[in-house]
């Protein structure tokens, strides 16, 4: 950069630097933030209603539709709270998802190594059947997915049904685990051999502690994606007692649709959390998601 | 070591993929002894209005949503990217959708176009357009349209913050040398921006492409469950009514494999189209 800028020395480069310039430059600085704004009201002015919804009286919320609430009425949260459930709920989905999670990273692990360093007949074959299941959606196999859940007794089964998640996140965790593991050195695994370390210790004590941030990719995914989701819950938990989250939401919606401001109180407690905790990691997360991207 | 996970890769990925094909082959409720059906269930499928209706509407659906997820995403991209101060924060607030459920979407968006005192109506009525008001979910000419809206909503940050990434790694150099050229805003964009993006264009359009085929049971069953009349009826809701209100668990599975089949040569064409861009760039 310093070299381009030196041997031509009448580049102006205001375009990346716009508050050096004059009228024009503010302008534009202006306009460009004016559209920002826009972006930010229309991504989070929507939120903020349901936040202010949540804790307004069933009246004001007819007579102030836009505004913030007058007082705020933390007795919505309560009775949401009771009536849709939400412990219950709250409890099957830590469970669904932590297990699943668990398993996940527990069964791929293993596979990626082996597939990124042992030489075994049908590694070639492995490979390519990963490849293509991530051309095939779980969804449209749901019914004989739900088929052969209900022959194995898995049917509102909470563990059961975290097998079912963990198989469908697998292809690509491997994939995503391999490329980590492909990348690290051979000779540290080689120290280790000499040393007389079986292929499980290398792969506990050596190998996961460096692949971390390949881990840590593959859980914040599956857990955006086994924690949020409603068709896989809603073919495979049918029973109220074990319904995770997004299932109670929306049976609470359609049994009480008039009690609006409970509603509200309902969806902030489950949004807000997944909200802050993705604001509280949001560099990792977003680092790791674009890498993966970008890099292709 | 790569038993356990190939034994729960064939119990609940392989298994069920097989046995859809041999279901979608007899006649079966689910219960009494299958019957042999040959290709019964696809020859009635080419004939079952509301199926091809719910066909037309997920491509209308898949074809608006990818184009307006990558067309908006790079517009967000360019932005941000211009913004030297308060980007992380607005990046941020825009990716926040990305993270929440569609079940929560959805339900924020039904209360966003309750025909009564829902949000955009009241908008509408705000800036004096009372007359554009719309029963937004009610009215079947216009219901996958406004689903189509939610969709994007929800996905707009993820691929804006793709194309951020993309952005940032095109050299300032280029944008200077054709800045020497005599290039002008627009020609920088189409001459510079464009052909280096190519490769985060695709990137998005896959990501974009098998999830609007797959990915919107939650977001339409939310919303309109289908209806009215259909209107906005998808290939998985139709399966999913087929298999557990009509109990036509044979006729669902010939469905999902037909939906199989569509998403599988749209992703495998779209990666030979992407493969074959590589070389010529």
């Amino acid at each position: 950069m310093g070299g381009v800028a030196k041997s031509l020395p009448v580049v102006d480069d205001s375009e990346r630097r716009p508050r050096r310039l004059g009228v024009r430059g503010l302008l534009e600085v202006a306009g460009l933030y004016a559209a920002l704004t826009l972006v930010l009201i229309e991504t989070l002015y929507p939120l903020l209603w349901v936040l202010f919804g949540s804790l307004k009286t069933k009246e004001e919320m007819l007579s102030n539709i836009w505004g913030p609430p007058s007082s705020l009425v933390f007795q919505n949260y309560a009775d949401a709270w009771r009536i849709a459930g939400m412990g219950s709920r709250i409890i099957s989905s830590v469970l669904v998802t932590g297990s699943a999670l668990i398993i996940l990273v527990a069964v791929a692990t293993p596979c990626a190594y082996a597939l990124a360093r042992l030489r075994f007949p049908g590694r070639g074959l492995v490979l390519a059947v990963a490849v293509a299941a991530m051309l095939v959606p779980p969804q449209v196999m749901a019914i004989p997915l739900f088929m052969v859940a209900r022959d194995l007794g898995l049917i509102n089964n909470r563990l059961g049904v975290a097998f079912v998640y963990a198989a469908t996140s697998l292809p690509l965790s491997v994939f995503i685990l391999r490329s980590f593991f492909v990348t690290l050195p051979a000779d540290l695994e080689d120290a280790a051999r000499v040393d007389g370390a079986s292929r499980l210790e290398i792969l506990i004590h050596i190998m996961l502690p460096l692949i971390r941030p390949g881990v840590a990719l593959i859980v914040i995914f599956g857990f955006i994606e086994i924690w949020n989701d409603f068709f896989l819950a809603f073919l495979l938990l049918r029973d109220p007692s074990v319904q995770t989250i997004p299932l109670g939401l929306v049976s609470f919606f359609q049994q009480y649709d008039s009690l609006w401001t409970l509603y509200f109180a309902a969806l902030t407690i489950t949004t807000l959390p997944v909200i802050v905790v993705f604001l509280a990691m949001q560099r990792q997360f977003i680092a790791g998601l674009t890498a993966g991207a970008v890099k292709g | 070591m790569i038993l356990p996970a190939a034994i729960l890769f064939c119990l609940f990925y392989l298994w069920p993929f097989v046995n859809g094909f041999w279901l979608s082959l007899h006649n079966w409720d689910g219960f009494s002894d299958p019957t042999w059906a040959g290709l019964s269930n696809y020859q009635r499928l080419l004939h079952d209005r509301v199926f091809l209706g719910a066909l037309r509407n997920n491509l209308i659906f898949v074809v608006a949503v990818v184009i307006l997820k990558n067309a908006l995403g790079l517009g967000l991209a360019l932005l941000l990217d211009r913004a030297l101060v308060g980007r992380a924060f607005f990046r941020a607030a825009a990716f926040v959708p990305v993270t929440m459920s569609f079940v929560a979407v959805g339900l924020l968006w039904s209360w966003i176009y309750n025909p009564v005192f829902g949000l955009l109506n009241g908008a509408l009525d705000l800036f004096g357009l009372g007359g554009l008001k719309q029963s937004w979910l009610g009215d079947a000419d216009i219901a996958l349209y406004s689903i189509i809206v939610v969709d994007v909503w929800k996905w707009l940050g993820f691929h804006a913050v793709i194309y951020l990434a993309g952005l940032q790694t095109i050299p300032s150099e280029l944008y200077e040398s054709a800045k020497m050229d005599g290039a002008g805003p627009l020609q920088r964009f189409r001459h510079v921006t464009v052909p280096m993006m190519m490769p985060i264009v695709f990137i998005n359009t896959i990501l974009g492409l098998s999830g609007a085929f797959v990915r919107n049971f939650d977001i339409v069953y939310v919303l309109t469950k289908g209806g009215p009349n259909h209107a906005t009826e998808v290939v998985l809701t139709y399966m999913m009514s087929k298999a557990f209100q009509d109990g036509a668990m044979s006729y669902a599975a010939a469905i999902g494999y037909v939906l199989f089949l569509i998403v599988g040569l749209a992703s495998v064409g779209l990666l030979a189209l992407m493969r074959r861009q590589r070389l010529d760039v």
